[in-house]
């Protein structure tokens, strides 16, 4: 197990050098002159050949790159520069709303995507198991923005129970969940729908097999059965669902940080992207790209430690 | 109103409030105690800045989401005059004077200083601040402001006079009552090494900086040292808020008290305005045009810009696209500035019949152009209009949209046809016409306008003391633009405002907020 870890870890490692090195190859061709959107209409030669020193985009761009990875070995993602404050403090200061947004949304969506999954699988072709279908088909097919404007126009202007806009006040916990409630439902909800049909699929195909007719035979209690045995196997293709989809949640986290005038990631990376501040998009590029690796190595890390197939297969 | 009023006496806690703790007890075990409620009544004014800030440092703030919080927590010499008419007011100063013309002086009140234990200002305080913006080590952005700075000659404790290398008009208007006007602690910039970030070091206005959250708001609290009047709020929270339709739900919401709206929404409003509630429409000074490169060979018959400028239909620009909220514009300064003029050269409306004779003219035929946008839904609606209105003379347009940076960079573009563009303006005709000078050629001159007559007008009336005279040069200075054939002035767009009845807003006369003097009603 542990050469197995090993093994993910590398490949993780690999994957996000070559998926950042793509991406600064990416954000320096797309047109655009950052020099300009960031001095605006003040710019003079002078202050443009300083920027440009700064910035280090008087360099050729291997060698741009190469410093990139050279200077984020040593912690150092350089300098904002309009603010002039650290790129690391800055994504620091971000991440933990992106990281909080997606973890309850992909919580909340798979404690009720799995419970629902598993009802309709035991109760197949029940009216219960019927119309958890035709809800998990509705959620999945409507999208996160209509959720997000929706859920905002009845719950925070028609009804005012849930706040419009922020993230709550630092230190105040309360608060900040508070403030999580409609945009965790606004991108966590197609996946309620997405993770039931998937574990009420799995699960039929696993309560089907030889080893739970035998459990079955041996007079196992129903409940022992579906969730010790037949969840336990059914789960796997969802571990790595979830993994996969944290990625998708961040790119649905854009989204929701703008409507929601929340702080993240995602609007850091926009916000940078559009005013071409390079060396703020190269370290919210890099932390997003780690959260996905991440989230995508351990799903297989947990699918390895649920079925020793899966390690013994690698 | 009432009814909230009521239930929130009767039973001390409303179906949100109830929600927000049930919520929270069920969702995390980890939470301590007993919910806290962010939003409790208070005496807290909540608004919004469409962007989050970038520097507090006057230096290097970089317009009016920094001034904005700089205008508060810092004091200038003179400040803008709240009210439907450009003027300024007395702040820090006691008095000021124009001497001659390169010579004011002042002298500042005794009861001024700096919080965090930075003393009383000085007038060494307003040397600092002023000649560290022209120091060419500090490579301040907002130097073009100071230029015609000299220097500060400090002639008291408290009183001093302002050498200007030659007579400067917009020291009036600019200068002192904005950005690079705000006097900082040379003491505390001295201890923090020259220059600041986003944290002020020292505040001196009615409110002092209490916190930054970096992408969601920005907090201040009154100023305890503070000896003029009092501030009105315990606390403003500007929140930073890039949508403008996220701000207007905001507000329906309840979670703002002003903010500005979309002009999409004006009618919506008008229509349906929130409880308690008011909605105030300001002109704004940004001006909108179509602009023509005269340096691309596909323009550069006269004939064939002036029909461009004759087929042009503005009203129907005005209706499509700013949903009648806005009114055309006559030229790239905007009514209430010296300059402004009444009636443009080309006209408002759409004249196809001198635009199909000046397509004759010129002698042009199967003409096809490109027009340059910005994504943004008023910019291509208003480029979908000038695409028809072009149409209709025989000239087909391809509408090109750019995303934010790439546009930017479109003036080095040599190549460029047609491009509808916007720029900002401060209260001064001097920093319109700064734009359009042939040394801007290729920055941002994109039409390469290059006229000896308009570089000369902008030189000199920068100095005019004479008021009357420098209202016509700034007006024939628009009139050579528009002569040139390589513009068609379309708007200068408005600022409509929402805010509760029971705030008093403190307002620029183009709407924009100088939180200091708001008040509650």
């Amino acid at each position: 197990m542990i050469g197995y870890i090993f093994k993910r870890l590398g490949l993780a490692a690999i994957i996000t050098v070559l998926a950042v090195t793509l991406l600064f190859l990416i954000i320096h061709m797309i047109p655009g002159d950052p020099i300009t959107t960031m001095l605006g209409p003040r710019a003079t030669p002078e202050l443009r050949a300083a920027l440009e020193e700064r910035m280090g985009l008087d360099k050729p761009l291997p060698i741009q790159i190469v410093l990139f990875f050279t200077n984020m070995l040593r912690g150092d993602l350089g300098t904002d520069v309009f603010s002039g404050r650290a790129v690391t403090a800055i994504v620091f200061g971000q991440l933990p709303y992106t990281l909080a947004l997606i973890f309850v949304s992909i919580t909340w969506a798979a404690i009720l995507g799995i419970t629902l999954g598993c009802y309709s699988a035991v109760n197949r072709n029940s009216l219960g198991d019927r119309l958890a279908g035709i809800l998990s088909v509705s959620v999945i097919a409507v999208p996160a923005f209509v959720v997000s404007l929706y859920s905002l126009l009845l719950f925070a202007v028609k009804l005012k129970w849930f706040p419009a806009i922020g993230a709550g006040e630092p230190g105040n916990l309360p608060d900040q969940i508070w403030h999580l409630v409609l945009p965790s439902l606004a991108i966590g909800l197609s996946w309620v729908g997405y993770i039931a049909r998937l574990v009420r699929a799995s699960m039929l195909e696993v309560l089907g097999e030889g080893h739970i007719r035998t459990a079955r035979a041996f007079g196992l209690p129903k409940s022992w059965i579906t969730y010790k045995y037949a969840l336990r196997l059914a789960i796997l293709p969802t571990v790595t669902v979830i993994g996969v989809g944290m990625g998708f949640l961040l790119s649905a986290a854009v989204f929701t940080e703008i409507v929601f005038s929340r702080p993240g990631l995602g609007k850091l990376v926009i916000d940078s992207i559009t005013t071409r501040n390079y060396p703020v998009v190269m370290g919210s590029v890099l932390f997003s790209t780690l959260i996905f690796v991440a989230s995508t190595t351990l799903a297989d890390i947990i699918n390895a430690l649920l079925d020793p197939r899966t390690r013994k297969g690698s | 109103m009432k009814k909230n009023n009521i239930e929130w006496t009767t039973t001390g806690i409303d179906r949100r409030h109830f929600l927000k703790g049930a919520s929270t007890v069920a969702l995390s075990t980890a939470a301590v105690g007993m919910p806290q409620f962010a939003n409790a009544a208070g005496n807290v004014l909540k608004t919004r800045s469409y962007a989050d800030i970038r520097s507090m440092d006057p230096a290097f703030s970089q317009g009016v989401v920094d001034e904005e919080i700089q205008g508060a927590i810092y004091n200038k010499l003179i400040q803008f005059k709240p009210g439907s008419e450009w003027g300024w007011q007395l702040d820090a100063a006691a008095s000021i004077e124009q001497a001659d013309d390169t010579h004011i002086n002042f002298a500042l009140r005794d009861d001024m200083g700096f919080t965090n234990g930075f003393g009383a200002m000085t007038a060494e305080d307003v040397k600092y601040s002023f000649e560290r913006i022209i120091d060419e080590k500090l490579e301040s952005t907002n130097k073009p402001d100071m230029s015609a700075l000299d220097h500060v000659e400090v002639t008291g404790e408290r009183t001093g006079t302002i050498v200007l290398k030659n007579a400067f008009q917009p020291l009036w208007s600019i200068t002192l009552p904005y950005i690079t006007g705000n006097i900082i602690s040379k003491k505390a910039f001295e201890q923090a090494g020259g220059k600041i970030e986003t944290k002020p070091v020292a505040s001196s206005g009615p409110y002092m900086h209490k916190s930054w959250e970096p992408k969601q708001k920005t907090t201040l609290v009154p100023n305890p040292d503070w000896k003029g009047e009092a501030a009105a709020f315990d606390e403003i929270q500007i929140f930073h808020i890039d949508d403008e339709k996220a701000a207007e739900i905001a507000y329906e919401a309840g979670q703002l008290d002003f903010t500005r709206v979309s002009l999409g929404s004006v009618e919506r409003l008008k229509a349906n305005l929130p409880a308690n509630s008011t909605l105030a429409e300001f002109p704004s000074l940004f001006y909108v045009w179509v602009g023509m490169n005269l340096d691309n060979p596909k323009l550069k018959n006269i004939k064939l810009r002036q029909a461009i400028q004759a087929a042009i239909d503005v009203p129907s620009i005005m209706a499509a696209s700013y949903f009648g909220a806005a009114e055309p514009s006559t030229g790239i300064i905007a009514p209430g500035l010296s300059g402004h003029r009444d009636q443009s050269l080309t006209g408002i409306k759409a004249n196809l019949e001198k635009a199909k004779k000046l397509m004759a003219e010129s002698g042009e035929s199967n003409v096809s152009l490109k027009i340059s946008v910005l994504n943004k839904s008023v910019n291509v609606t208003t480029a979908q209009i000038i695409q028809a209105n072009l149409a209709a003379i025989g000239v087909t347009v391809e509408v090109d949209l750019h995303e934010g940076a790439t546009f930017w960079g479109l003036g080095e573009d040599k190549t460029l046809e047609l491009v509808l563009n916007r720029y900002s303006m401060t209260p001064d005709p001097y920093y319109a016409t700064s734009w359009f000078i042939t040394e801007q050629a290729g920055v941002w001159n994109w039409e390469r306008f290059a006229n000896a007559e308009f570089d000369k007008i902008h030189k000199d009336a920068q100095s005019e003391s004479d008021l009357v005279k420098r209202d016509a040069m700034y007006q024939r200075a628009q009139d050579l633009m528009e002569e040139s054939g390589a513009y068609k002035f379309i708007t200068h767009e408005a600022t409509p405002n929402v805010y509760r009845n029971t705030i008093v807003p403190a307002l620029r006369p183009d709407g924009l907020p100088l939180y200091r003097y708001f008040k509650k009603d």
